[in-house]
C-alpha cells in the first residue's frame, strides 16, 4: 500500500523524504531520525507516516482490555518528584494507606461479576511489608480466581524487593511467578538519562537496574511492558535515547509487549509548579514517533486516563493500537489531577474506537484476541438520533 | 426479431444495469453465477454477458463502453478476510464464485509481498476455515455480513495500489453480433435502472433484511458505474498486471462501439482527485464534498486542509482574540432539544442581566486586556428593539473602545418580529445604536429537516441566511458555525457548508468559520457521532470546501487544547478566544478552560506564533503578538 500523493508531498516538503524512504523500506530509523521526527513542526505528515506503519501492522484493529488496577498501599521510600501518589507513611495525617491482606485480596476478589480479565498491581515502596506480604497477594487472588491474569509488580518494586530481602532478581521473580504473577507492568522506567533521573527520582532503580529486571523476566518467559514518562525536565534527545535502550533490550530479547508513553500529570506533586502538563500535540508527536522508531514493539498504547476520551481518540491516527482497558478506580493518576472518569464503559470505548473507523478488539494480558466487535449494522454511524425521553424534564414548551 | 440474450448476476451491484432491460423488446435477461455467465458466453448460449473483468483475459469479446461496475476506493463487498494479519496467511480460501475477484486478490497480496498458497473453496466454507494463517476472499453480497477480525477491502487495496478505479464487471459481447443499437439498450438501460437506485435499495432490503439506507448510499457512493476514460485506464492497468505478474495471457481490449465509448454514464469521482483540487484550492462540487466526507480517512483530509491553510496563511501566525461572553438573559422560547442553557420566563433560574452587572463584567474585561464583549441571548418574548437600542448606546458611550458582537441572526429575526418591524429596519436601528459585528452562532445545521428535528420552533436555513445577507450587505461582518453530531447525516454537513459557500461568494462577509460538535449533557437530544475523530474530520473538511473563508478557528472550548492543536495541523489558523466567561457549553458539561497564557503555550507548543487579534482579524497588541 503506497503513501497517498498528498503524504508525500507533505514528507518532501517537511524534509522528512529520507526518513520516509527508510521507512518504507522497512529499515531502522537512526536516534537522529527520531528527534528529527519529533522536532518536525509538521503533526499531519508525521501522523501520516506513522498510521501507515500501524495499519500495514495491525489494519483497523485497536486492542483494548477490561483491568481493575489494585494499588494496596501509597506508602513510598522513594520520593519522585513527579508524584503526586506516593505518601511517606501509614499516617491519617499524611493521607497514607496500606490495606490488610484481607483488605487487597478482597478488593480484587469482589470484582468478580464485572467482567474484567486482569489485575494491574502497582504500590509504593513500603519500608515494613514482610516479603510474604507481596507474594500472598498474588497466590491468594490466583486461588480464588483462577482466571484472572495478573500482572504486577514493576522493575521499581522489583529491585526494591532483591535490595530489601536480600534476593537476586530472578529469585524475586521465580517466586512471584510461582505466586501466580503472569505478566510485568512498565513502571518506573520514567526517562533513563542519568541526567533526569538524578534530578527527578534519584532514589530508586536506575536505568540500567530496570532494564535488567525486565531482561531477567524475559529470559524467565515473562512478557512485560514498557513506559516513558515524558514532558517535564527531558530534551527531545532523552526521549529518543529511552526509546534506543528499550529497543536495543527488545532486539536481545522479545520480550516487551507494548510500548506506553505517559504525559506528566503536573497536580499534587513537587514539579507541578514549574512544569505545566504537556500539551496534546506533544503526545501526538510521541506515539507518532515511537511507533516509527520502535520498529520491534508490535503495540504502542494511548492511556485515555490521562490523555481523556477525546485525544485518546484522536491518537489512533498517530500510530496508536491499543487503548488502556476500562480500567476500575485509578488512583495515581486521578491524584495528579488527572479529570477523566474512573472508568469507561465497554460500550463507550467501543463507540471510541468505532468512531475513529477502527475495529475494538477485546486482548488478554498477553495480546491475544478475546473478542472481536464488528460493527452491529443498527448501530452504524449516522443512524437518526432520537429525542432522549429520559433526560431533564423542560416544564413549559410554548 | 429473435431477441439478444443477455446474461448477468442478481447482485444488488448489477441491479441497476439489468432492472429496465427485465421490459426490453430487444434483450432476454438470463441470470446466473459471475463465473456462469463467461461459461455461457464462451459457450455461445448468450450474445452478451455482465462479465466480470476476469473473462475478459485471454479473449478478443467487444466491451460495451460507457457502462461497468466499479470503484474507486472500497467497494465493501469484495473482501479477504481472516483473523490475524494478511502478512502471516500462508493459505488463502478462493471463493469459486468469481475468477476476478480470484485475480484481484492474488495482485493486492502479491503487492503486499504475501505468496500464499490458494485453495478454491466455496465462500461460506471459506470464511469459517479462515483462522490463524488462513484468510478468504468473500464476494458479493455476502461481503455485507462480514465480521471478521483482519478485512482488506480489494477496492481500497488496489485504488491505493493504482491511483486507479477498479472495474469488476461489464458488458462484453461476441464479436460481430451486437448492433449499435443493442448497445444503445443496454446503455439506455442502465440510465434508467441507476434511476432507481433507491427503490433498489429498498427492494433488496426487504429480501435480505438490512438497512435500505446502507444499500443505497452502497449504490451511489461505493458502486461506481461509469466507463469513463480514467476507468478505463483503471481496466487497463488490472489486464496488463494479470499478464505481467503471470496470472493469465495477455489481453488487448477491443470495443463495440467507439461513439457510445466516448459518453460514460455519469462523472467518476475519485477520491484522490477530490483531495488535490481541496489541496490545491480549487473550488471542490457537491459529489466531490460528499465523497470526502464519505470517505476520506482523517489524516488525507487533514493533510488536504494543511495544505491549504499554509497557502492562505503562509507566515505561521495563529490568533486568538479576549472577549467576554455576555449571556444577557436564559429565558428563551425555543426549547431546543440539544440546549442545556435555556429556562422558561417564571423559572426559579431564569435571568436578565442588570446594567450594574454588564457594567462590572465589561470592566473586568476590559482590566485584562479583552476588547469585545460577544452579547448572546435567549430569545425573551418581553424585549423589544427599543431595550436593545438602550443597552448598545450606553455600552458604547460607557466604554467606546468596546467591540459589540451581538445578537445571533436567530435573535435579530426575533427583535424584528417581537417589534413588528422589518428586517432591514430593524438591523439599520441596531447598527445605528452601535451593533459593531455579528455572530455566527444559531446555524446548527443549515438544513431544515435537521433543523425541525432538533429545534423545531428556530428560524429556517433560509431565515438565517437571510439575516446575515441583509447584514453584511449593509457593512456588517460576521462569523458562521456549523455545530455537528445531532444525528444528521453526512450529506446535510456538506449542504451546511455549500450553503455558507454560495452566501459568501455573493457577500465576502464571513470572516472565520467555526464548527463544533453536539455536547449533550443535561440535554434531551441523544447525540449522534460527536466524537474528537468526527470533530477533526469536519473541520478539515470545512477548509477545504469553505475556499471563500479566510479563517478558521479551532474549538478548544468543546474539544480540549489537544484536539485543537491538531486541528492547527488539519487547516485551523485561529485558536478563538479567551472567553472570560461562558454558560451555554459548559451548561452542557463542557469544563475545557484556558487563560491567554494556557492559550498561548498551546499556540507555541503546537509550532506556531500567537498573536491577538480583532473581530476583523486584524492584529492588535497585547500579551506575545
Amino acid at each position: 500500500m503506497p503513501l497517498s500523493h498528498l503524504a508525500q508531498r507533505a514528507l518532501e516538503r517537511s524534509g522528512l523524504g529520507p526518513i520516509r524512504d527508510k521507512v518504507l523500506a522497512g529499515e531502522r530509523l537512526a536516534e537522529e531520525d527520531a528527534v528529527r521526527l519529533l522536532e518536525t513542526r509538521d503533526l499531519a505528515a508525521v501522523g501520516a507516516l506513522a498510521n501507515h506503519v500501524r495499519e500495514a501492522r495491525h489494519g483497523d484493529v485497536t486492542f483494548y482490555n477490561r483491568n481493575a488496577h489494585l494499588n494496596f498501599t501509597n506508602v513510598c521510600v522513594a520520593a519522585c518528584k513527579f508524584c503526586s501518589f506516593a505518601r511517606p507513611d501509614d499516617r491519617a495525617a499524611s493521607e497514607g494507606y496500606t490495606m490488610s491482606l484481607d483488605e487487597a485480596v478482597g478488593s480484587v476478589l469482589a470484582k468478580r461479576t464485572l467482567g474484567i480479565t486482569e489485575v494491574h498491581i502497582v504500590n509504593g515502596l513500603h519500608p515494613d511489608l514482610p516479603w510474604d506480604y507481596y507474594l500472598e497477594v498474588p497466590r491468594r487472588i490466583h486461588a480464588g480466581w483462577p482466571e484472572l491474569q495478573i500482572k504486577g509488580y514493576t522493575a521499581v518494586e522489583i529491585h526494591f524487593f532483591a535490595e530489601k530481602f536480600g534476593k537476586t532478581y530472578e529469585e524475586v521473580l521465580r517466586e512471584l511467578m510461582a505466586a501466580g504473577v503472569q505478566t510485568m507492568p512498565g513502571g518506573g522506567a520514567e526517562i533513563f538519562a542519568p541526567r533526569v533521573r538524578r534530578k527527578m527520582c534519584d532514589d530508586k532503580a536506575t536505568a540500567e537496574q530496570w532494564l535488567e529486571v525486565h531482561r531477567v523476566a524475559h529470559r524467565l518467559g515473562m512478557k512485560t511492558n514498557a513506559t516513558m514518562l515524558y514532558g517535564t525536565i527531558e530534551t527531545l534527545a532523552e526521549r529518543v535515547d529511552h526509546m534506543a535502550r528499550l529497543r536495543a533490550l527488545q532486539d536481545e530479547t522479545g520480550g516487551f509487549q507494548v510500548f506506553i508513553p505517559l504525559a506528566f500529570h503536573p497536580e499534587g506533586n513537587m514539579m507541578g509548579r514549574a512544569f505545566p502538563k504537556p500539551t496534546g500535540y506533544d503526545g501526538l508527536r510521541t506515539y507518532a514517533a515511537a511507533r516509527l522508531f520502535l520498529d520491534n514493539f508490535d503495540n504502542v498504547k494511548a492511556y485515555w486516563i490521562m490523555l481523556g476520551e477525546r485525544l485518546a481518540q484522536a491518537a489512533l491516527s498517530f500510530g496508536v493500537n491499543d487503548l488502556d482497558g476500562t480500567v476500575l478506580e485509578e488512583r495515581i493518576y486521578h491524584m495528579a489531577g488527572a479529570t477523566t472518569p474512573q472508568a469507561l464503559s465497554e460500550r463507550q470505548l467501543h463507540r471510541l474506537i468505532r468512531a475513529a473507523g477502527r475495529v475494538p478488539v477485546e486482548r488478554d494480558s498477553f495480546y491475544r484476541t478475546l473478542r472481536v466487535h464488528a460493527l452491529p449494522a443498527a448501530q452504524e454511524p449516522g443512524a437518526p438520533a432520537s429525542v432522549r425521553p429520559d433526560a431533564r424534564a423542560v416544564e413549559a414548551r410554548p | 426479431m429473435p431477441k439478444l440474450r443477455a446474461a448477468a448476476v442478481s447482485f444488488l451491484n448489477a441491479r441497476p444495469l439489468t432492472v429496465a432491460l427485465e421490459r426490453s423488446s430487444r434483450i432476454e435477461l438470463v441470470l446466473a453465477e459471475p463465473s456462469a455467465c463467461a461459461a455461457m458466453l464462451e459457450r455461445g448460449e448468450v450474445e452478451v454477458a455482465l462479465l466480470p473483468v476476469g473473462g475478459l483475459v485471454g479473449k478478443d469479446y467487444e466491451i460495451v463502453p460507457g457502462v461497468a461496475i466499479g470503484s474507486d476506493g472500497p467497494v465493501s463487498t469484495v473482501l479477504l478476510a481472516g483473523e490475524q494479519s494478511p502478512a502471516v496467511w500462508d493459505e488463502v480460501f478462493l471463493d469459486t464464485a468469481s475468477r476476478t475477484s480470484q485475480l484481484l486478490a492474488k495482485i493486492v497480496l502479491d503487492a503486499r509481498g504475501v505468496h500464499p498458497r490458494f485453495t478454491q473453496m466455496p465462500a461460506a466454507d471459506g470464511l469459517a476455515l479462515a483462522r490463524g494463517t488462513k484468510g478468504a476472499l468473500v464476494i458479493g453480497d455476502r461481503g455485507f455480513g462480514v465480521s471478521a477480525n483482519q478485512i482488506l477491502d480489494l477496492g481500497r487495496e488496489w485504488t491505493q495500489l493504482t491511483k486507479l478505479p477498479m472495474v469488476y464487471a461489464l458488458w462484453a459481447a461476441r464479436p460481430g453480433v451486437m448492433a449499435p443499437e443493442d448497445v444503445a439498450e443496454l446503455v439506455r438501460g442502465a440510465r434508467e435502472g441507476l434511476g432507481m437506485r433507491t427503490e433498489l435499495a429498498q427492494a433488496f432490503a426487504r429480501e435480505r433484511g438490512g438497512d435500505p439506507e446502507r444499500y443505497r448510499r452502497y449504490l451511489t457512493h461505493r458502486i461506481r458505474y461509469g466507463l469513463g476514460p480514467h476507468e478505463l485506464s483503471g481496466l487497463e492497468a488490472f489486464v496488463a498486471k494479470v499478464a505481467s505478474l503471470g496470472f493469465g495471457p495477455e489481453t488487448t481490449l477491443r470495443f463495440a462501439d467507439d461513439h457510445v465509448r466516448r459518453s460514460h454514464v455519469r462523472r467518476a469521482v475519485s477520491l484522490d482527485t477530490a483531495l488535490q483540487k481541496g489541496a490545491d484550492g480549487e473550488r471542490l462540487d457537491a459529489d466531490e464534498a460528499e465523497l470526502l466526507e464519505e470517505q476520506a480517512p482523517l489524516l488525507e483530509l487533514g493533510l488536504a486542509a494543511d495544505a491549504r491553510r499554509r497557502a492562505l496563511h503562509p507566515e505561521g501566525v495563529v490568533t486568538y482574540i479576549v472577549s467576554r461572553n455576555m449571556n444577557y438573559t436564559n429565558v428563551c422560547t425555543t426549547a431546543c432539544h440539544f440546549c442545556a442553557f435555556y429556562r422558561p420566563r417564571g423559572h426559579g433560574e431564569a435571568y436578565l442581566l442588570t446594567r450594574e452587572e454588564m457594567a462590572k463584567k465589561i470592566e473586568d474585561t476590559i482590566a485584562v486586556g479583552g476588547i469585545e464583549v460577544l452579547l448572546q441571548g435567549g430569545l425573551h418574548p418581553d424585549l423589544g428593539i427599543e431595550w436593545y437600542e438602550d443597552l448598545f448606546r450606553w455600552v458604547k458611550s460607557s466604554y467606546p473602545t468596546i467591540n459589540l458582537h451581538a445578537l445571533s441572526p436567530e435573535e435579530i429575526w426575533h427583535i424584528a418580529r417581537t417589534s413588528q418591524l422589518p428586517l432591514d429596519t430593524a438591523l439599520d436601528r441596531l447598527i445605528a445604536s452601535g451593533l459593531d459585528s455579528i455572530p455566527g452562532g444559531g446555524a446548527e445545521i443549515l438544513d431544515d429537516d435537521v433543523r425541525r428535528r432538533i429545534a423545531p420552533l428556530k428560524c429556517s436555513t433560509d431565515e438565517w441566511l437571510a439575516v446575515m445577507r441583509a447584514a453584511h450587505l449593509k457593512g456588517l461582518r460576521s462569523t458562521a458555525t456549523l455545530m455537528f453530531g445531532v444525528g444528521e447525516e453526512g450529506h446535510h454537513r456538506v449542504g451546511h457548508l455549500l450553503r455558507l459557500r454560495e452566501l459568501q461568494d455573493e457577500t465576502k462577509g464571513f470572516t472565520a468559520f467555526i464548527c463544533w460538535t453536539f455536547q449533550p449533557e443535561n440535554t434531551r437530544l441523544a447525540p449522534g457521532d460527536n466524537s474528537a475523530h468526527a470533530y477533526l474530520r469536519v473541520n478539515a473538511l470545512s477548509r477545504l470546501v469553505l475556499d471563500n473563508v479566510p479563517n478558521l478557528q479551532a474549538s478548544w472550548v468543546t474539544m480540549g487544547g489537544g484536539v485543537a492543536q491538531a486541528a492547527l495541523h488539519m487547516g485551523c489558523n485561529d485558536f478563538g478566544s479567551v472567553m472570560l466567561e461562558e454558560n451555554v457549553v459548559s451548561a452542557a458539561g463542557t469544563t475545557f478552560q484556558m487563560d491567554s497564557e494556557e492559550v498561548e503555550r498551546h499556540i507555541r507548543d503546537a509550532g506556531f506564533v500567537p498573536a491577538r487579534r480583532n473581530m476583523r482579524y486584524q492584529l492588535v497588541a497585547g500579551k506575545a503578538a
